[in-house]
Parts: C-alpha cells; sequence; structure tokens
C-alpha cells in the first residue's frame, strides 16, 4: 500500500487535478478552434488554388490570342469606322456665285465579296471578269476560294454594273451602299474644286474626303455636320469659267502652245471669277500623281497658281507707277533709251531701237527695257524690293486652295542693281500669274493692296495703300494707251476699254541660260479703263503663231488676241455694258507686238 | 518565450516599415503605370498634352498616397472598412441625384481640383467591407444561407447604383469581384455551381428558342449574338474592335513598329484610343513582345499578391490582399478580352495603363492597402 498522502496536501492537490482538467479540457478546445482554423486556411489556399487556376487559363487565352493575332497579316477591310463614330457621309455640296453647283454627291455602292458564302466561286469570278475587264479572273478565283473572308472588288459601280452583279446570283457578293462626289461640269474648274477620294471605308458607308484645291483646303468645313445643308459659295462663276476654259482651249491650239492659264479677278474685292490652267484633267476621275518627268508638264499641275515664271516686260508698270508715285517722275518725263545699255559686264536691249529718249508713257506703250531700267536705277534696289513686297508679289498668296504654297516666288539671291534692272521689266523674279493680277489689281483700283481669293465676298477689300489714286488714274491711262497705240492692239474689243500690257519672256534652259525660241507669253490687262472693274491675266506657255512669213512669239501676237476673246466673251456675262461711242470712221490702228 | 512566438511578436515599426514594404511589387506597379504614360505621350504625337502630362501628375501623388497608406497598421483600416464601404454607397447614391439634377449622366463628384468617380471608390469599398465582414463571421457559418444575405446586399447595392448611372462595365466588375471574394472566402461551392448552372441554363435556353414559337429574344438580338462570334459580318459594328486589334498586332507583328511610328492609332481610326483601347496602340508599338510583356507585368503583380495573401496570418488581410488582386485581374482581363473581341464592349479601362484620374488614383490607394497588409504581418 501507498502512504497515505498528506491529509494537509488534499485540498491542494484537488485543486490541482481540477485545474488540470480544465487545463486539459480548455486545451482540447484550443486544440478544436486551431484544427478549425487550420480547416478553414486550408480551404482558402485551396480556393486560392482553384482561383489561380482559372486566371492562369484566362492568361493563356489572352497571351494566345495575342499571338495568333500578332503573327496574322493584317485583315483586308482596314479602314471602318465604329458605332460611337459613325462615317459622316454627307459632304457639303460647293456652288458658284450664283449657287450653281459645282461639286455634289450621288448615292452609289460598293462591290465586295465574302467568299465564305459563295455557291460558286468559279461562276462568281469568270462573270465578274466579264462585267469588269480590267479584274483579272484567276486573281479573283485565288480571293475567292483563299483565306479570306472579306474581298473589296469596287469602290463604287455604276447602275447597270450593279444590275449585271446582280443577275449573277451569287449570294457571296454584295453592294454596300456610299455616297461618291460627283463634280457634273466635268473639268470645268478642275483645278480649283481639285477632287474628292474616299478615306475611312466601310461596308455601309465610307468617308469622302478632299485631295487637293478647295476640296481639300475646305475639308473639315464641308464635313462638318452641322454644316453639310449650307454648301461652300465660291467666288467663281460657271459660266464665266466655261467662257474662259473654251477660249483658252482654242487659243492654245491655235497659237501651238503647250500650255495656258488664264485668270480673271475682280480688281476691288480680289474675287477670283475665273481662273483656269490648261492642260486640265476631270476631277470625276483624277488621274494618278506622275512619278516621272517633269510635273509642269502634269494636267494636275495648276499653272495659274503653281506655275512660277518670269514673265516679262508686263512687270514695267510697277517701277514706272513706283517712280511716279514717289515723285522722280511724272507722265511725261523724258528718259533716256539710247541702247545697248551696259551695265557691268551685262547689256541691256530693246526689242528696237527707239531713238534718244522716250517718255515716261512712251516707255510703257513701246516697252522699253532701256527705259524701266532707268528708273528702276533712280528708286533703287530697296525702294524697289519693299514696293514689290508691298504688292505681295514675294510670298506665297494666302488663296483658299492647298497648292498656293507651292507657289512661292523665286527671289534673287541678292537683290544688286543689276537684278534691280532686270526686275524692273520682268526678268530676275518669278512668280505666278495670279502674283501678277494681284499686282495689276491694286496699280488699277485706286492703288490699294488685294488678295486674290476663291469666296464670295460682296464688299471691296480694305487692303493697305500702294500707290495714290492719282498715280492709279496715271497707270490705267498707260496700259489703256498700251492697247490704242503700242504693242497689245491685238487686244481692243470695242466699248470695253481694255488697257493692259504684254510680256514675253524667253523660257530658262535647265541649265542656266535662256531659250532661243522658247517664250512664255502674257498679256495682264484690265477693263473698263474708266473705272477699271476687272482684271485679266492669259499666259501661254512656248505659242507660236503661224499666219505669218516667219513664226511670231511675241505676247502682242499670242497672248494678246487671246486675252480679247476671252473679254469680249466674259464682259456680257459679267454684266458690262459696251460703252460705244459713234463710229468716228474706221480707227483700226494694228501694230506689231 | 520560445523562438516561434519572438517570430510570431514582430511587427516592423516607424521607419524600418519602409524596408518591409515589398518594393518588387511597387517597381511593377510603376514599370506598368509609366508603359501609360510612354503610350500617351506617343498617341499625343510625341507631346505631353493633352494625356501625358496629367497623368505623370496624378501617378505620382497616386504614389504618395500608395506609400502613405501603406505605413497606416492594417487594424486601423480593418476598422475604418465599413465607413469607407458606406461612404463609396453614399458618395453613389449623391452622384445619382446629382446625375438627375444635373439632367445628365453623371459618373463623377468635383472635389476641388480632383474628379473622383464613387464607382471607382466603390469597388475597393465592398472589398474592404467583404474582407471585414468575413473576418468577423466565424467559418462554420460562412454557408450558412442566413449569413450569405448580409455580403449579397453589399454587393448588389453598388451594383444597382452603379447601373443607374449607367455604368455597365463598372456593375460587372464589381458584381465579379464580389462574387470570386465570396468564393475565396470559403462559402460552399455548390452556390457557385448551382450559379454558374442556371447561366449555362439559360444560354442553352436562348439559344435553343431560336425559330421556335417561344423565342425569348428578339430577332436583332440575336444577330449581335452572331456578329459577335462571326465579326466579319459586320466590320463596322459590333467586329470593329476585333477588326482593329487584329490590324495593331497584325501590323506590329513580334517587335512592332517602334516608338511614336504607329500610325492606326494615330489617325483616329480607333475611338477611346486613349482609354479603353490603348492595347492597340502598345501592340502596334511594340508588338507581341510589348504587349505580352504588360500581360507577365500584371501576371507578376498578381503573384506577388497573393504570395501576401497566403502568408498573412489574419483573416482581414489576407482577404483584402484577395481582393485586390482580383480587382486588378478583372480590371485587365476584361480590358484585353474586349480588346481583342473575346467579350463585349463594356468600357472597361486597362489598369494603371488607361488615361484617367479617378482609377488611377483609387487602385493605388488599392495596392497600399495591400501593402499595409503586407507591412504589418507578423513576422
Amino acid at each position: 500500500m501507498r502512504p497515505p498522502p498528506l491529509p494537509e496536501l488534499r485540498p491542494l492537490l484537488s485543486a490541482l487535478g481540477s485545474a488540470l482538467r480544465r487545463g486539459l479540457r480548455h486545451s482540447r478546445e484550443g486544440m478544436r478552434r486551431i484544427e478549425a482554423m487550420d480547416r478553414a486556411r486550408l480551404r482558402a489556399e485551396a480556393r486560392l488554388m482553384v482561383l489561380c487556376g482559372c486566371f492562369f487559363l484566362a492568361f493563356a487565352l489572352i497571351g494566345g490570342r495575342m499571338a495568333v493575332f500578332a503573327a496574322s497579316e493584317a485583315p483586308e477591310p482596314a479602314r471602318g469606322g465604329s458605332i460611337e463614330d459613325p462615317i459622316l457621309g454627307t459632304r457639303a455640296d460647293i456652288v458658284d456665285r450664283q449657287g450653281r453647283i459645282l461639286a455634289t454627291n450621288l448615292a452609289t455602292h460598293s462591290l465586295y465579296a465574302q467568299p465564305h458564302q459563295m455557291i460558286d466561286p468559279a461562276r462568281a469570278a469568270r462573270e465578274l471578269a466579264a462585267i469588269f475587264p480590267d479584274l483579272n479572273e484567276e486573281r479573283l478565283l485565288r480571293d475567292f476560294t483563299g483565306e479570306r473572308r472579306f474581298v473589296w472588288i469596287r469602290r463604287q459601280i455604276s447602275p447597270e454594273q450593279l444590275q449585271a452583279v446582280h443577275d449573277i446570283g451569287e449570294p457571296g457578293l454584295l453592294f454596300g451602299p456610299r455616297e461618291m462626289r460627283l463634280y457634273p461640269n466635268g473639268a470645268i474648274a478642275a483645278h480649283i474644286l481639285g477632287g474628292a477620294s474616299y478615306g475611312r471605308e466601310g461596308v455601309n458607308s465610307a468617308e469622302v474626303i478632299g485631295v487637293a484645291g478647295v476640296e481639300r483646303f475646305f475639308d473639315e468645313r464641308l464635313r462638318d455636320p452641322d454644316l453639310s445643308d449650307e454648301p461652300l459659295v465660291l467666288s467663281i462663276d460657271l459660266s464665266v469659267q466655261a467662257a474662259l476654259e473654251e477660249v483658252l482651249e482654242g487659243g492654245m491650239t491655235l497659237m501651238n502652245a503647250k500650255g495656258a492659264t488664264g485668270i480673271l479677278m475682280d480688281a476691288h474685292t480680289g474675287e477670283i471669277v475665273a481662273m483656269a490652267s490648261l492642260p486640265d484633267f476631270d476631277p470625276n476621275s483624277r488621274p494618278p500623281v506622275a512619278t516621272s518627268g517633269d510635273p509642269g508638264d502634269s494636267p494636275l499641275f495648276n499653272r495659274a497658281l503653281q506655275g512660277v515664271y518670269e514673265l516679262g516686260s508686263v512687270f514695267k508698270i510697277f517701277p514706272v507707277a513706283q517712280g511716279i508715285e514717289l515723285g522722280l517722275i511724272n507722265a511725261e518725263t523724258m528718259i533716256d533709251t539710247r541702247g545697248p545699255m551696259t551695265w557691268g559686264r551685262f547689256r541691256i536691249r530693246d526689242f528696237r531701237n527707239y531713238g534718244p529718249a522716250l517718255s515716261a508713257t512712251d516707255v510703257i506703250v513701246k516697252s522699253s527695257n532701256i527705259g524701266t531700267s532707268r528708273v528702276a536705277l533712280m528708286i533703287g534696289a530697296e525702294r524697289q524690293r519693299r514696293f514689290l513686297d508691298s504688292l505681295g508679289l514675294l510670298e506665297p498668296l494666302p488663296l483658299e486652295m492647298v497648292e498656293a504654297r507651292t507657289g512661292a516666288p523665286l527671289l534673287p539671291r541678292q537683290w544688286s542693281e543689276i537684278s534691280l534692272m532686270t526686275i524692273s521689266y520682268g526678268h530676275g523674279l518669278s512668280v505666278s500669274p495670279l502674283h501678277l493680277a494681284a499686282g495689276y489689281a491694286a496699280m488699277v483700283n485706286g492703288g490699294t493692296r488685294v488678295v486674290p481669293t476663291l469666296l464670295r465676298r460682296d464688299e471691296p477689300q480694305a487692303g493697305a495703300r500702294v500707290i495714290s489714286p492719282q498715280t492709279s488714274r496715271i497707270a490705267t491711262s498707260m496700259l489703256r494707251q498700251v492697247v490704242t497705240r503700242g504693242t497689245a492692239t491685238f487686244a481692243d474689243i470695242p466699248g470695253y476699254e481694255v488697257g493692259g500690257k504684254t510680256g514675253t519672256a524667253d523660257k530658262p534652259t535647265p541649265r542656266g541660260g535662256y531659250y532661243d525660241d522658247k517664250v512664255i507669253s502674257t498679256f495682264a490687262g484690265m477693263f473698263p479703263a474708266s473705272d477699271p472693274r476687272w482684271v485679266i491675266v492669259v499666259t501661254l506657255d512656248e505659242p507660236v503663231e503661224t499666219s505669218g512669213a516667219e513664226p511670231r512669239r511675241t505676247a502682242g501676237w499670242t497672248a494678246a488676241p487671246v486675252a480679247a476673246e476671252v473679254i469680249r466673251r466674259a464682259a456680257p456675262l459679267l454684266g458690262l455694258r459696251p460703252q460705244v461711242a459713234a463710229p468716228q470712221g474706221g480707227g483700226v490702228t494694228l501694230a506689231a507686238n | 518565450m520560445s523562438f516561434l512566438e519572438y517570430q510570431v511578436r514582430f511587427v516592423p515599426t516607424g521607419w524600418r516599415k519602409l524596408l518591409y514594404v515589398n518594393w518588387a511589387l511597387v517597381a511593377l506597379v510603376t514599370a506598368a503605370s509609366l508603359l501609360g504614360i510612354l503610350m500617351l505621350y506617343s498617341l499625343a504625337g510625341g507631346r505631353m498634352e493633352p494625356w501625358a502630362g496629367d497623368q505623370l501628375g496624378r501617378f505620382v501623388l497616386g504614389f504618395v498616397v500608395m506609400i502613405a497608406v501603406a505605413m497606416v497598421p492594417i487594424t486601423v483600416w480593418r476598422r475604418l472598412a465599413w465607413p469607407i464601404y458606406l461612404l463609396s454607397i453614399g458618395l453613389l447614391v449623391l452622384v445619382d441625384i446629382m446625375g438627375h439634377v444635373g439632367m445628365g449622366a453623371q459618373r463623377w463628384l468635383v472635389l476641388g481640383p480632383i474628379r473622383i468617380q464613387p464607382s471607382e471608390v466603390a469597388k475597393i469599398g465592398l472589398v474592404l467591407a467583404l474582407a471585414a465582414y468575413y473576418d468577423w463571421l466565424p467559418t462554420r457559418k460562412v454557408s450558412n444561407p442566413l449569413w450569405m444575405l448580409p455580403p449579397l446586399v453589399m454587393v448588389v447595392l453598388p451594383v444597382v447604383l452603379v447601373l443607374m448611372q449607367p455604368n455597365l462595365g463598372t456593375a460587372v466588375l464589381i458584381l465579379g469581384a464580389g462574387g470570386i471574394l465570396m468564393f475565396c472566402a470559403g462559402v460552399h461551392w455548390a452556390y457557385f455551381a448551382t450559379l454558374l448552372a442556371g447561366i449555362a441554363g439559360a444560354v442553352w435556353a436562348v439559344f435553343e428558342s431560336r425559330g421556335k414559337p417561344w423565342q425569348l429574344l428578339h430577332d436583332y438580338q440575336f444577330r449581335r449574338i452572331d456578329t459577335f462570334f462571326d465579326p466579319s459580318q459586320d466590320p463596322l459594328g459590333a467586329g470593329y474592335n476585333i477588326t482593329q486589334a487584329k490590324i495593331a498586332l497584325g501590323s506590329g507583328g513580334l517587335t512592332g513598329k517602334g516608338f511614336m511610328q504607329g500610325t492606326q492609332s494615330r489617325l483616329n481610326f480607333l475611338p477611346e484610343k486613349h482609354t479603353d483601347f490603348i492595347l492597340n496602340t502598345l501592340a502596334e508599338e511594340f508588338g507581341f513582345v510589348g504587349s505580352f510583356a504588360l500581360l507577365v507585368i500584371y501576371g507578376l503583380i498578381l503573384a506577388f499578391l497573393f504570395h501576401t495573401a497566403v502568408t498573412c496570418r489574419d483573416r482581414f488581410s489576407s482577404l483584402l490582399v484577395t481582393g485586390v488582386g482580383v480587382t486588378v485581374f478583372l480590371l485587365f482581363a476584361v480590358n484585353m478580352l474586349m480588346v481583342m473581341g473575346l467579350a463585349p464592349v463594356v468600357g472597361v479601362p486597362l489598369p494603371l495603363v488607361s488615361y484617367g484620374g479617378s482609377s488611377l488614383l483609387v487602385l493605388l490607394g488599392a495596392f497600399g492597402l495591400a501593402q499595409s497588409a503586407h507591412v504589418h504581418r507578423p513576422r
């Protein structure tokens, strides 16, 4: 037997025992709690594993898709709109100053194929090639039987073609509605309008965007949905434009020229009423940009704006008017015209010898290079440069056509005294015919600067003053006398008081000299002389008039008669009443150059 | 005191907390954000205006917020969970009311110089509240139908309020994040299985009903489904995104056209090019390598977050960090699937990369919460 426990210890022992039991129970509960927590933890970890599995699948899906896309070719219907940004098919019309349509839209269809829906691709390819002769049957068949699910066939088709394709009865050939830009007048005003093409293209619509001319310049305005009902009003008059183009075409043929350009502009408002450049094109099927040859020979080239030429004697009015304005000369001042005039190693000659001296008026009327050079020497290079700059002849015109900034004048590298003299008779400084028209407008409109515009504008431009009204009157009178008794007598049209100046400039060779037998022949003028309202510039490129014994190239024989015919046709259209005095015998004179 | 206990009791304090921030995660978050700023810079044609400068400023602000949030003990956030959730609900109600007053779908509130989208705050508020709820609830009651009701209400309330704005994308995201978080909290899998089976059954019924007298959807709705599965039928409509993504990735190829060389995005062919569809720009300029790299960055971010979630001892931290990860995952997964035509377009931005102030700030704040859990877990 064990010795009995000490009685004193009994309560202590029982207390210890119960504490032990409590502790054990406690720890069992604790264990259970810990076990429960561990279970929750295990479950949470398992759930997280499942989640990670799902996430990994998503990663694999996205990554795989990326890889497949990256390895694929960019698909065919490359451009399109979206739900938020629908393609706007409504482009505003363009109208002339009287509201006649120059450009509008026409509903048409595109043609595309969904090869996987085709029943008989071979037959479809064969019949399509028959309808559209320029399509290649084998190529179509290859497209229709290949991997592609979408093939564009035509951007726009005619109603007849639509019907013919419809009659094939192939469900895989589909039509998409869209609008096309239509120029109902064909080639008339082609360079001004420019042309349009498709931008973003989709199956159900396509975006029409301007590619050149005012279509490009005003592209955002024309596409603005808020303004789609408001046509863009140009300053062009369709009738005058058509007359100008017709006469230029005839004149170009008659004078055997390779190009021609004509501008008719309001001398006060700067509105261009007609502007043409030949050869031209039909904006309905704008030719591709030439990749070889001289870009100046392309029909897309706008000679009136982009063609910068040395324009010759038409410039003479500028130094003479400036001389009068500065008080250096007046219309009667006699100017030394003894020639040839030598200046360093340069010699300046006249077309013929005009004797020892001419009045300032006769320097213009007879077109004396020596006379204008003497006047220019009085003015000086810096004053001449500033004067031409004030006319806007030294920088690109801010005209509303994208091509305007490519028509930058070519200035002499150094404005030396010899430049001063050659520029006074139109050599050594190249500007576009439109620059010249703007300069002439300032000479005859009372003496304020004019900036040409293609938008209709009803009030005169308040341009900076260039010369005084008196000087402007004298210059106008001089120009009138060139036509009545000078080099441009062929330009006279009875009743319209035409005034103007001829200019015949040798064309520069690419090497730096001048051709003997290639000229740019220009007539720049205005009418009616009693109150000049219109400015006209006609320029022919390499004209030869062959009716006489020997070929004649001077502007008096080539550009002036063409300009006269333009005025004869255009003046009534412009609402000008001929001021015909009672005929006083046959006062007709015909003079050479 | 045993070694184990000593380890368990150690929690960094004071400035030493900075040492215990998960800097790798910070670096990844920064990398994704900078990639986004780079893309915005490129999209603007090499200019900080109008997007990249803004985004950079917000990122700097958000970065400071993230570190500041990380320094606050996780127990404080545990206590703030309910107030934040209730605040976000209040803001949602406020914006709905103000939207009605302002007669427009106004989604944000103007607080001084910052505009905040309450729906973004609600995402994190919900994660906090659910984590706090399941931390408080004894684990054996988790799957009890009665104890399932409060979290369901907590999820459905913001979803309904966001749907009223209307903002379908965020609503779907909140619903998804709430559901996945309940799954992680240990709600019995039978609930989820039933739910998935129900959805599958409904889809099956819809397709089966086509052409039958009891057709469940309108014809045009079926056509939309058709174009979703075969986008080439309507390249301008539903198939637009997939086509654009193909073009972007297809023309980008393996290595892309180079930084600032993308044309597709810059020529305005893409709508929302700086927000929801920024991935296309990335794909075009940096190719498959670039877009996959972004995917890898997101993957690593998730890996770090889940690692923190597993090593946290308390349930709140663990669930909170999981919730942040789930939110990030849903954002980028839905966005990428949407951009690549695998999901319908629901207007979800690419997290950290897309242009957008509230989204970036709230996300960086959420990463701050995850960092707080990481810093203050007992070691």
